[in-house]
């Protein structure tokens, strides 16, 4: 579904990624692992563009496509694209506003007014989040009153409000305890059968876990893109099996 | 909380649950042949021990999958070792039965040596055994496994007596050797059934109580009845860790 | 270790703790010499002002001071009592003793009276004229200070064009207030034709305070976490969008905080609007007499600093010219804290709403 064909990122004068070719497949879940500053991230901004707000940033070779559309010409509007390919983020970041307002936040935007489309809305993302039951008498209380694991639930609803096709975390459960990590990772199992999911982290476990390949991304390279159970039982390069039995050096 | 691979953990447990089935069969289906000298019966043990060997890899595989990418801990982790453990018994099982089935094609070219008595109730014991040791599996019952440890020696002490009686035939007469002996390596085979229904008894209190007991007084106390000579103690130690 | 006070940690008399403690003690008088540097400035002001402001029977504030124009005061003594009144009371008390005489049959009193300008009467235009000057000059101030912050801080390409564009705003900031008075009046008042009037005080203050806004603005915005905006562009925002909905609403009380700053110092500047919106005196206030609409903002008003300035060294000093400088003084301080404290309450309001 998402094709990356040779694929060289610059920030400013430094290449951060180097000649990376990968298909991301659809209704899956993709993970991204490799040490920081090995271009997970970096990669995962270009999937919806977000690299954009950084000055200096461009790709100097290749392209990544879509269904097939080439998601850097310039026809391309890039809220259009962004409306289809979502994002959560590492810190959860709801808008101090009411869980509500949170959830609509996108609809509104698009210029939604009618007010039971909002509500079903509301519903709908919160249960597809797994959050509707813990939060449905106080959807007008804040955001921010919420606990970090239900904050970034409510910020998977945020963003799957919208009905994007593609959702991208990065280290979505970074700032979580196992037991919001656990929940996450049984969210994004879930997802998984509407929404195609790349996901960045840190966690060699929660690669594991949750996806289904998993790319091993080095020095802005990809030395290893397989499914999940061979590059965690039998990785074919040495790199990789350095990397995910975590003596790397 | 309920996890999204708490099915595959599930589906691991039937699988177990499922080859311990097939091994129990496969055991009381070539002694049944034995006894009834039913020939068709015993190729179809032979031929079904394939079914065992490819349950034994699928669940060594799943269990290795599983540690490799669930990173088990505590009760579940013990459950995948003693999955991958137990597998390895059982298939062994299987492969006795194979052994006995096997012998009874060969036996069945010629008369009966002598009424089968003791081969009989030893198979029952050990079937029984296996048995014990399996439901262990299904409801944690640590006690019954113990149970099950403590009961080898009979069926040692059984192998015994029949290697000693199997031994005078072929002193008296040496044209009987042939039988006598296929007679007395599926006693042996009984017999290591037993040591593997230890062993899975064993491996099912270590899953219950995370408690490893093999060796110990406990076991050994009761395995030193029968640890006299003859065949049965090599096999004992072949198969007892 | 055989006596118990003899443990590893125990104090010892040293060089550093003495100097510690002598730092320690400077540090602390600082604070306490500007405590009452300030509690005496404002003390004197208070302890002066109010028996001018204040009345000791009902209802208890000197209304006259709070709500008239000021008026010159006449000193006399009639049939041995010595009487002050305002100018417009002096007229009416002479002319009713005018008749009272006339009607005796007599000739008309001469009153002897000394005058002295702008000592009776109240303050009331210069309130007016200087709420209106600082409401105005800190709208002005504002949507031109945060529009500017934000095309700083959320569109701009941080290079070398918007380094020299703070560096002018930094200036900008150290610049005299007379300069900017006289920047207004080149500009406002005398090119653009605007005459000594509300507009173009309006934005010589608005210009004056505006690096203060616009620094504050900007480091109010940048305090917006990264994450909000973000998040609403991942959303489908556009840029305009995210800054509306995402972060202007919750850099607002940081701005309104240092619009604080702003407030006091529109308030109490003098010379930018000597030259450019200030009257001495005013009889008309400023929504009497209007032929147009657009006179309003065409007219110059009084206003309390200016009119300090001017009852303290325009005009012959005595007693009586003491009462109305520390009453003005008194009202300006009231007012600037109430404004002051608005804002604060508004910031605060905000800040419930909106905190992360």
């Amino acid at each position: 579904m998402i094709e990356i064909g040779n694929l060289d990122f610059h920030y400013g004068p430094s290449q951060a990624l180097h000649d990376i070719t990968l298909n991301i497949a659809e209704r899956e879940v993709t993970a991204f692992i490799g040490p920081s500053g090995c271009g997970k991230s970096t990669l995962l901004r270009c999937l919806n563009r977000m690299n954009d707000l950084i000055d200096g940033a461009r790709i100097s070779r290749g392209a990544i496509r879509i269904r097939g559309v080439d998601i850097h010409q310039r026809d391309v509007e890039v809220m259009e694209l962004r409306k289809r390919v979502g994002m959560v983020f590492q810190k959860s970041n709801p808008f101090p506003k009411s869980i509500y307002e949170n959830v609509v936040y996108g609809l509104r935007l698009q210029g939604v007014r009618d007010k039971t489309r909002l509500d079903e809305a509301v519903e709908t993302s919160l249960r597809g989040a797994a959050l509707w039951d813990e939060v449905k008498d106080r959807l007008h209380a804040s955001g921010l009153s919420l606990s970090g694991g239900q904050q970034q639930r409510l910020c998977i609803a945020r963003t799957i409000a919208i009905e994007p096709e593609v959702i991208l975390m990065d280290e979505p459960c970074s700032a979580l305890d196992p037991i919001a990590t656990a929940k996450v990772e049984e969210l994004i199992h879930q997802l998984k059968l509407r929404y195609t999911i790349v996901i960045v982290t840190h966690n060699m476990q929660q690669a594991a876990r949750c996806s289904d390949r998993t790319a091993f991304f080095y020095l802005g390279k990809l030395i290893e893109f397989a499914p999940t159970r061979e590059i965690f039982m039998t990785p074919s390069n040495p790199q990789t099996e350095a990397y995910v039995s975590g003596r790397f050096g | 909380m309920k996890r999204f691979f708490d099915s595959e953990l599930e589906l691991f447990r039937s699988k177990l649950i499922l080859m311990g089935e097939s091994s129990v069969r496969q055991a009381r289906d070539a002694m049944k042949s034995l006894v009834e000298g039913d020939v068709s019966l015993a190729q179809r043990v032979i031929a079904a021990d394939d079914e065992l060997d490819r349950l034994e890899i699928e669940i060594d595989d799943e269990a290795v999958r599983y540690m490799t990418l669930r990173s088990p801990v505590a009760t579940e982790l013990r459950l995948v070792i003693v999955g991958m453990k137990a597998s390895h018994d059982l298939e062994r099982v299987g492969d006795e039965a194979t052994n006995i089935a096997k012998r009874v094609v060969r036996l069945a070219a010629e008369p009966q040596l002598k009424p089968y008595v003791d081969l009989p109730r030893m198979a029952g014991i050990a079937l029984e055994m296996l048995r014990d040791a399996l439901d262990c599996f299904l409801d944690g019952d640590a006690e019954k496994a113990l149970a099950v440890c403590r009961r080898d020696a009979e069926v040692d002490a059984i192998n015994h007596q029949l290697y000693r009686e199997l031994t005078s035939f072929m002193i008296e007469k040496p044209g009987t050797i042939s039988r006598a002996l296929e007679l007395m390596f599926i006693s042996k085979s009984i017999e290591r059934i037993a040591d593997h229904a230890t062993n899975i008894a064993e491996e099912m209190v270590y899953l219950v109580r995370g408690k490893d007991i093999r060796h110990t007084d406990e076991v050994k106390r009761s395995g030193g009845a029968a640890a006299l000579a003859g065949p049965s103690d090599a096999a004992g130690s072949d198969t007892r860790r | 270790m055989s006596h118990a006070n003899h443990h590893p940690f125990r104090a010892k008399p040293s060089l550093g703790r003495t100097f510690e403690a002598g730092v320690f003690w400077v540090l602390r008088s600082t604070a306490y010499i500007i405590l009452l540097c300030g509690g005496f400035v404002f003390g004197d002001i208070v302890l002066k002002g109010s028996s001018t402001v204040f009345r000791t029977e009902f209802p208890f504030v000197n209304t006259t001071f709070l709500t008239e124009a000021p008026e010159s005061l006449y000193v006399f003594e009639h049939d041995g009592v010595k009487r002050e009144m305002g100018d417009r009371e002096f007229r009416a008390f002479r002319g009713a003793e005018a008749r009272k005489a006339e009607a005796a049959g007599k000739p008309a009193p001469e009153i002897k009276a000394t005058s002295y300008v702008y000592s009776a009467g109240g303050i009331y235009p210069c309130i007016v004229g200087t709420v209106l000057l600082v409401v105005g000059s800190m709208s002005i101030a504002l949507a031109l200070g945060v529009a500017s912050a934000i095309f700083l801080n959320e569109y701009a390409r941080q290079g070398r064009f918007i380094r020299v564009v703070r560096l002018t705003i930094l200036n900008l900031a150290g610049v005299p207030s007379i300069v900017f008075g006289l920047f207004g009046m080149g500009l406002f008042v005398i090119f653009l034709d605007w005459n000594v009037s509300l507009l173009a005080g309006w934005f010589t203050l608005a210009l004056m305070v505006l690096p203060v806004v616009i620094t504050a603005s900007e480091e109010s915005l940048k305090a917006v976490p990264q994450g909000f905006r973000e998040a609403s562009l991942a959303l489908g925002a556009t840029k305009w969008q995210t800054i509306r909905k995402a972060v202007l609403p919750f850099a607002l009380p940081g701005i309104l905080t240092s619009s604080i700053l702003g407030i006091a110092r529109v308030a109490g500047e003098t010379a930018p609007i000597m030259f450019t919106a200030a009257f001495v005196v005013r009889d008309k206030l400023p929504w009497q007499d209007l032929e147009r609409a657009s006179d309003f903002f065409f007219q110059g008003v009084m206003a309390l600093p200016y009119h300090i300035y001017v009852v303290s060294s325009k005009i012959p000093q005595n007693e009586y010219t003491e009462r109305v400088q520390y009453g003005t003084a008194f009202v300006f301080l009231l007012i600037v804290a109430a404004i002051a404290t608005t804002s604060i309450v508004l910031r605060a309001r905000l800040r419930r709403r909106y905190r992360w």
